[in-house]
C-alpha cells in the first residue's frame, strides 16, 4: 500500500460491479459448459424425458383439466422439472460440492463481493433452467404439436418466481448436507421422490390424499401452475401456487442466512 | 505502520479456546514465520488477520485496518494474498482460464503469462487443472495467491505436498516476491523452510505464542553450547587432546563447550603443532528444530548434540 492510498469503503461502486456479475456469470457458463457429460445430463435429461413422455402420451386426456391433451400437461411439467433441476438440485449439490473442496473459502478470501458472487451462481442456475425451457418448448412444438404458453405473462411470471424460489430452497438444503458425499444421494432422493408424487409423471388429480400431502410442497405448485398458465386453463389461478412458492422460497433465505459457511464442514 | 499488527488477540469457540493472548508485528517487507504443531491456533490467527474469521478479543491490524470491518473488507482484500492449507481449484478450468477469472477481481494484477511462469506451469498453461499432478496445482494455488500483485501474501503451509524441486521453486519465488518489496506471513511445519525464508519466526505452542525471534536466535539459540566433532588422529589417545572430550559413538569425537572460539583455539594450535589432521572437523549449534520441540513438548528446548541452550522468554 502506497502512503498516500487511503482505505475504500464500501462494497458496490456501481456499473462497474454489475460488468464483474456478467463477466463471473461468463466464467461459470464455462465452468458449467467445460464439463460437457454433466451439461449434457443436465440438459439432456429433460429433454430426453420430455421426448419419451410425448411419444407415448398418444391422445390421453386429462379429464379434470378441461380436457388437454396429455403432451400438453407434460411439456409445461418438465419444464418445472428444468427449472427445479437446475435451480434446485444442480444447484445444492453444486454448492456442496464448492463448498467442501474449499472454492466458496477461496472466493471469500478474494475481493469478489458476496453478493457479486452468488447473484452470478443464480444467474447461471437460471440461465441453465431457461434453455431446458427453450429447448422443450421447441420439440413439443416442432415435434408434437403442443402449443403454448397461452397465457404468457402467467407463464413467465410461474417461471420467475419458481427459479427464484428453488435458487433459496437449493442454497438453503446445501447448509444442511454434511458432506460432498452425501450430497448427490440427500438431495437428489427427497427431490426425485417428490418430484414423482407431485405430478410430473402423471397427472395427479386436486383433492386426492397425494395431491393433499405434496400441496404442502412446492414442487407440486410449480407444476400445476406452469400447467395451468402454459395452457389456459379456465378458471385456474396461478396466485396461492406462487404464493406457496414464495413462502417456500423466504424460509430457503433464512435457513441459509442462518446456517451458511464458507469453509468445508467435513461431516 | 507495520504490516500486520496483533494485541491481545484472543479466540474461542464456546468453551473451547482457539487462541489467547497472542502478540506480534510484522514489518512491511518482512517474512514472518508462525510456527506451532496442530491445533496450536496458526490457521485461526491467520484467518483473523484475512478477516475471513471474526476475533473474540484483543486489537489486529492488517495493512493498517481493521480486518473485521466490512466497510473496508473488500479494500483489504485487493491488497492481499491467501495460499490456502488445502487444495482449492476449479477442476475443469484450464490453468489460464482460472488465473484469467481471478485476475478480473483485482484493480492491479500481475499479468497472467507473468505468473504463470513464476509459478512454472508455462508448459501447462492450457491444461486442465484435474490433469495437473498434486504439486503443480500445489503451485496453481500459489499463483493465485499472487495473481493480485498483493502487498501482504498470507501463506499457509505452501509447501506441503511439493517433490524438492517444488519446494525450492517456491521458495525461490516467495524470495523474489520479497526482494520486491511484499509482506510475507508464513505458517509452516518445515525448519529448513523457516531458516530457509523467515526473517523472524514466532511459535504458537498452547494457543499462545511462546518465543519470537530470528530463526537464528530464537530461544537463545545463538547463546547456547555447540558441539565440536572431529575424527581422532590416528596414533593419538584422547587424553592426549588439548581439551576434555568424549566419544560420539560413531568413530568421532565430541566436544561440548560454551567457549567454542577459545576451544577450537587451543584444538587447532595443538593439531598445527603436531601436525595432526583433524579429519570431519565440524562445530554444530542446536537446531531450529531441537528449540521448537523444546518449546513444544514443555521441557524447554532440547540439548542439540548433547548441549544445553537457554530457555527463551515469552515477548
Amino acid at each position: 500500500m502506497s502512503a498516500t492510498e487511503l482505505p475504500v469503503k464500501g462494497s458496490f461502486r456501481g456499473v462497474g460491479d454489475l460488468r464483474l456479475v456478467a463477466r463471473q456469470v461468463r466464467f461459470e457458463q464455462l465452468s458449467f459448459w467445460l464439463n460437457p457429460i454433466g451439461a449434457v445430463l443436465t440438459i439432456g435429461f429433460s429433454v430426453v424425458f420430455i421426448v419419451i413422455f410425448l411419444s407415448t402420451s398418444g391422445h390421453s386426456t386429462v379429464g379434470y383439466l378441461a380436457h388437454i391433451n396429455l403432451g400438453q400437461y407434460y411439456l409445461p411439467a418438465f419444464a418445472a422439472y428444468g427449472i427445479m433441476a437446475a435451480c434446485f438440485n444442480i444447484l445444492a449439490i453444486t454448492m456442496v460440492n464448492r463448498r467442501e473442496m474449499g472454492l466458496l473459502k477461496r472466493l471469500r478470501l478474494s475481493p469478489l463481493p458476496t453478493w457479486m458472487l452468488l447473484a452470478a451462481i443464480f444467474i447461471n442456475s437460471m440461465i441453465i433452467a431457461v434453455i431446458q425451457i427453450v429447448l422443450m418448448l421447441l420439440v413439443g412444438r416442432f415435434g408434437y404439436n403442443v402449443h403454448g404458453p397461452q397465457d404468457i405473462p402467467a407463464f413467465v411470471l410461474v417461471v420467475v418466481v419458481g427459479m427464484l424460489s428453488f435458487t433459496a430452497l437449493g442454497v438453503g438444503v446445501s447448509t444442511l448436507v454434511p458432506n460432498a458425499d452425501a450430497a448427490g444421494p440427500v438431495v437428489s432422493l427427497v427431490f426425485f421422490i417428490l418430484v414423482a408424487l407431485s405430478g410430473l409423471y402423471f397427472p395427479v388429480k386436486p383433492g386426492s390424499g397425494l395431491s393433499t400431502f405434496t400441496n404442502f410442497f412446492p414442487i407440486r405448485h410449480l407444476i400445476v401452475a406452469c400447467v395451468d398458465s402454459f395452457n389456459g386453463i379456465p378458471g385456474a389461478s396461478i396466485w396461492n401456487d406462487v404464493l406457496v412458492m414464495a413462502l417456500w422460497g423466504v424460509g430457503g433465505v433464512i435457513v441459509s442466512l442462518r446456517r451458511w459457511e464458507w469453509s468445508p464442514k467435513r461431516g | 505502520m507495520p504490516a500486520v499488527s496483533v494485541e491481545h488477540l484472543s479466540k474461542s469457540y464456546g468453551d473451547t479456546v482457539a487462541v489467547r493472548d497472542v502478540n506480534f508485528e510484522v514489518e512491511k517487507g518482512e517474512v514472518f514465520a508462525l510456527l506451532g504443531p496442530n491445533g496450536a491456533g496458526k490457521t485461526t490467527t491467520v484467518e483473523i488477520l484475512e478477516g475471513f474469521r471474526d476475533r473474540t478479543g484483543g486489537r489486529v491490524e492488517t495493512l493498517g485496518v481493521d480486518p473485521a470491518d466490512h466497510s473496508t473488507q473488500r479494500w483489504l482484500r485487493t491488497r492481499i494474498g491467501v495460499v490456502l492449507q488445502e487444495l482449492a481449484v476449479e477442476p475443469y478450468y484450464s490453468v489460464r482460464q482460472v488465473l484469467t477469472r481471478n485476475a478480473g477481481y483485482y484493480p492491479n494484477p500481475r499479468p497472467v503469462d507473468e505468473v504463470i511462469d513464476l509459478i512454472g506451469l508455462t508448459e501447462k498453461r492450457d491444461d486442465r487443472i484435474k490433469r495437473l499432478s498434486g504439486g503443480q496445482q500445489r503451485r496453481l494455488d500459489v499463483g493465485l495467491g499472487i495473481i493480485g500483485n498483493p502487498d501482504l501474501l498470507f501463506l499457509d503451509e505452501p509447501t506441503t505436498g511439493l517433490d524438492p524441486s517444488g519446494r525450492r521453486e517456491t521458495w525461490d519465488l516467495i524470495r523474489l516476491l520479497a526482494a520486491a518489496g511484499t509482506t510475507v506471513l508464513l505458517t509452516t511445519h518445515y525448519m529448513d523452510e523457516v531458516e530457509a525464508l523467515a526473517d523472524r519466526v514466532a511459535v504458537l505452542f498452547g494457543q499462545e505464542i511462546v518465543a519470537s525471534g530470528s530463526p537464528t536466535s530464537i530461544a537463545g539459540r545463538d547463546l547456547g553450547a555447540v558441539t565440536i566433532r572431529f575424527r581422532l588422529p590416528e596414533g593419538v589417545s584422547m587424553d592426549s587432546l588439548p581439551v576434555p572430550a568424549e566419544p560420539s559413538g560413531d568413530g568421532l569425537v565430541e566436544i561440548h563447550t560454551e567457549d567454542e572460539l577459545q576451544v577450537l583455539h587451543d584444538l587447532t594450535g595443538w593439531a598445527l603443532a603436531g601436525r595432526h589432521a583433524l579429519q570431519g572437523l565440524s562445530v554444530l549449534r542446536v537446531s531450529l528444530e531441537d528449540i521448537y520441540l523444546g518449546l513444544t513438548e514443555g521441557a524447554g528446548p532440547r540439548r542439540g548434540n548433547g548441549s544445553d541452550v537457554q530457555q527463551e522468554v515469552r515477548p
